[in-house]
């Protein structure tokens, strides 16, 4: 609850914006070994955690045939903008397999422009299907079930063993699966009642940033 | 004739338990006179050897006994310890008889705290001052940022419902060897006993709650002790709060480790087991040879093998407090703390060397923290060099005189 406090009252200092893995964006943080003290990273956000205070999102991008990826911890008081450059979703709940496909995947330009959507419009999906590099891959992402890779390259014997690792169709009935992975009603109604109070202020803060943001593009 | 059979039955049960009352009653007693008898032989013993101490047969009665093995747990409360809990029978109270039970015992608690009447004097603080301490509850961990970015894992503090129920003078302190020490220095430490977590007192048995009496309290589920100087001494009723601490203060923890259950052998000792592969039949997680054989002939008491782990009793010295929240009464201790979440620990200023305080002008609250008559700078205090999440982010100022590469 205290965790909860601290993180309403750090958003009142930053706009943390909507976005999902698979939603490129651009951080800037302020960092005193960098010229300027600040540094700004864009890349496709290929993973996401939600841990309270600690939780952080992954960015990956290639930069000079260099694979790079930044881990942000999204209540850092360090981090001084967090931008989304393009708004979508992904068909897997992450996308770590792109550090096993091929480059043009996980490659945006630095000076990406952000590209707008209507605010009543949905999240697009991106259901693209990732081409993967031919040689030997970090993890066997073909028994993972993932649906954005394109595994038409596979070998027989591969194939077997993806089959072997799927998930029986029972599961999708299993409750108490369901149950442990989300959060009760009761609970979720306790919590925004919590928030519920802070709700406006915060509301009032993102459009005093979007306002700056606005103001100092133009 | 269905009816009697059933008085019957009902008085029979009633007697039977009245039994095996009477007869763990008895076992108790007979307990506690053997332990009684154990104590009085030995003090026989010390009278003995001042009388005729070349007598063969005094000799062997000068044996001095002690236990075959340090315990490293007390699961059984000493025997003068009041038993806490009773055997709680349905009663079947109404809705209505309950709330109306629970506004007699709110109404006799109002009026009942002892501070206002007779307030007892306050001490001085002097740098030999040692000052009551505290029962937090481990709350969980938090992550908290310092000015310069760093990130500090810190550990959340819940100082719930702290009152000082008795004060036992450094006269009255049961004798060993500590309290020998203690009694013949300059600075003698009292006890106070502080209890922490009000509950029910329909709960708890008349002993237990007649500890309470004088301090005015409803009984606590906790309590524990705390050596203090004279000039610290705290009246009971005094309740105690988060802002005993203040941020920056170093302080010592004490709990009861997380329990582990009945371990094997590699993972309470550490042992390396056997080979997972290589043709070995059954031997992976075993202990192997216990002994060296030959003239030896026995297992070495102390032989580490198998059994419980966890579950004792460690303290953590020098954590600083980095935050502390008079609202909600709770304090953050810089990294981790020992026992699992939900358990009690004894907070205490440190008697580590460099976190002792010399100077008159900085020193804690003393002897405890009244709210009444001294406000606390914030309610969110933070120690300098935290990062208040009130407070704009972060900026690194360019130095004057740097070259932009």
């Amino acid at each position: 609850m205290l965790d909860r406090h601290d993180m309403i009252t750090r958003r009142k200092h930053i706009d943390i914006p909507e976005f999902y893995v698979g939603s490129v964006m651009a951080v800037t943080i302020n960092d005193p070994n960098a010229t300027g003290r600040s540094s700004r990273f864009v890349g496709i956000c290929i993973q996401r955690m939600n841990r309270g205070l600690k939780s952080n999102f992954t960015l990956r991008n290639v930069l000079d045939y260099q694979g790079m990826e930044i881990m942000y911890e999204m209540y850092c008081p360090v981090i001084s903008s967090i931008e989304t450059l393009r708004l979508e979703k992904r068909l897997d709940p992450h996308l770590l397999y792109l550090r096993d496909a091929r480059p043009e995947y996980s490659t945006f330009p630095m000076d990406m422009e952000p590209e707008l959507i209507a605010e009543d419009a949905p999240v697009p999906i991106n259901d693209v299907k990732v081409k993967m590099i031919d040689g030997d891959w970090d993890k066997s992402w073909e028994r993972q079930e993932l649906k954005g890779i394109d595994l038409s390259g596979l070998t027989e014997l591969q194939k077997r063993m993806a089959l072997k690792r799927k998930t029986p169709d029972y599961v999708q009935y299993d409750l108490m699966k369901e149950y442990r992975s989300t959060l009760p009603e009761e609970d979720q109604e306790d919590i925004y009642r919590e928030i519920a109070p802070h709700y406006p202020a915060l509301v009032a803060s993102q459009r005093k940033f979007r306002r700056r943001k606005l103001a100092g593009d133009a | 004739y269905h009816v009697l059979l059933i008085d019957l039955i009902e008085v029979v049960k009633v007697l039977f338990i009245y039994i095996i009352k009477m007869s763990m009653s008895i076992c108790i007693f007979q307990s506690m006179r053997k332990i009684l008898e154990v104590r009085s032989i030995t003090t026989a013993c010390l009278q003995i050897t001042q009388i005729d101490a070349n007598d063969r047969l005094s000799q062997q009665q000068q044996q001095v006994r002690h236990m075959s093995r340090i315990k490293r747990r007390h699961t059984v409360q000493p025997f003068w310890h009041a038993a806490v809990t009773r055997t709680l029978y349905p009663e079947n109270v109404t809705k209505v008889n309950e709330e109306f039970l629970s506004d007699v015992i709110k109404e006799q608690y109002e009026h009942k705290s002892p501070l206002a009447a007779e307030p007892w004097p306050r001490g001085e603080w002097n740098s030999k001052s040692q000052r009551c301490g505290l029962i937090g509850k481990k709350m969980g961990m938090s992550t908290l940022w310092k000015n310069d970015g760093t990130r500090m894992d810190t550990t959340l503090i819940h100082i719930s419902d702290n009152h000082v129920i008795r004060y036992v003078p450094a006269s009255d302190l049961r004798k060993n060897e500590f309290t020998e020490h203690s009694r013949r220095s300059k600075n003698p430490r009292g006890a106070l006993v502080v209890g922490a977590d009000s509950a029910d007192p329909r709960l708890f048995t008349r002993e237990y709650y007649n500890m309470f009496e004088k301090a005015g309290v409803m009984p606590k589920k906790k309590l524990t002790r705390f050596l203090v100087s004279d000039n610290a001494i705290l009246q009971p009723g005094t309740p105690l709060y988060a802002t005993h601490l203040r941020p920056g203060d170093f302080v010592d923890v004490s709990g009861y480790s997380r329990d582990q259950g009945f371990q094997g052998v590699v993972k309470r000792w550490g042992f390396k087991g056997g080979p997972k592969a290589h043709g070995s039949t059954k031997f992976h997680r075993k202990p192997g040879c216990i002994g060296s054989g030959g003239e030896m002939a026995r297992v070495i008491p102390g032989q580490k093998m198998p059994g419980h782990m966890g579950m004792q009793f460690r303290t953590a010295r020098g954590l600083e407090v980095v935050r502390v929240n008079s609202q909600f009464n709770c304090i953050w201790l810089k990294g981790p703390v020992i026992g699992a979440v939900g358990g009690y620990l004894n907070i205490y200023d440190s008697g580590l060397h460099h976190c002792r305080y010399r100077d008159p002008d900085n020193h804690p609250p003393f002897p405890t923290h009244y709210p009444a008559e001294e406000a606390v700078p914030h309610v969110d205090w933070w120690a300098d060099g935290m990062h208040n999440f009130n407070d704009a982010t972060i900026v690194f100022e360019e130095e004057a005189g740097a070259t932009a590469k």
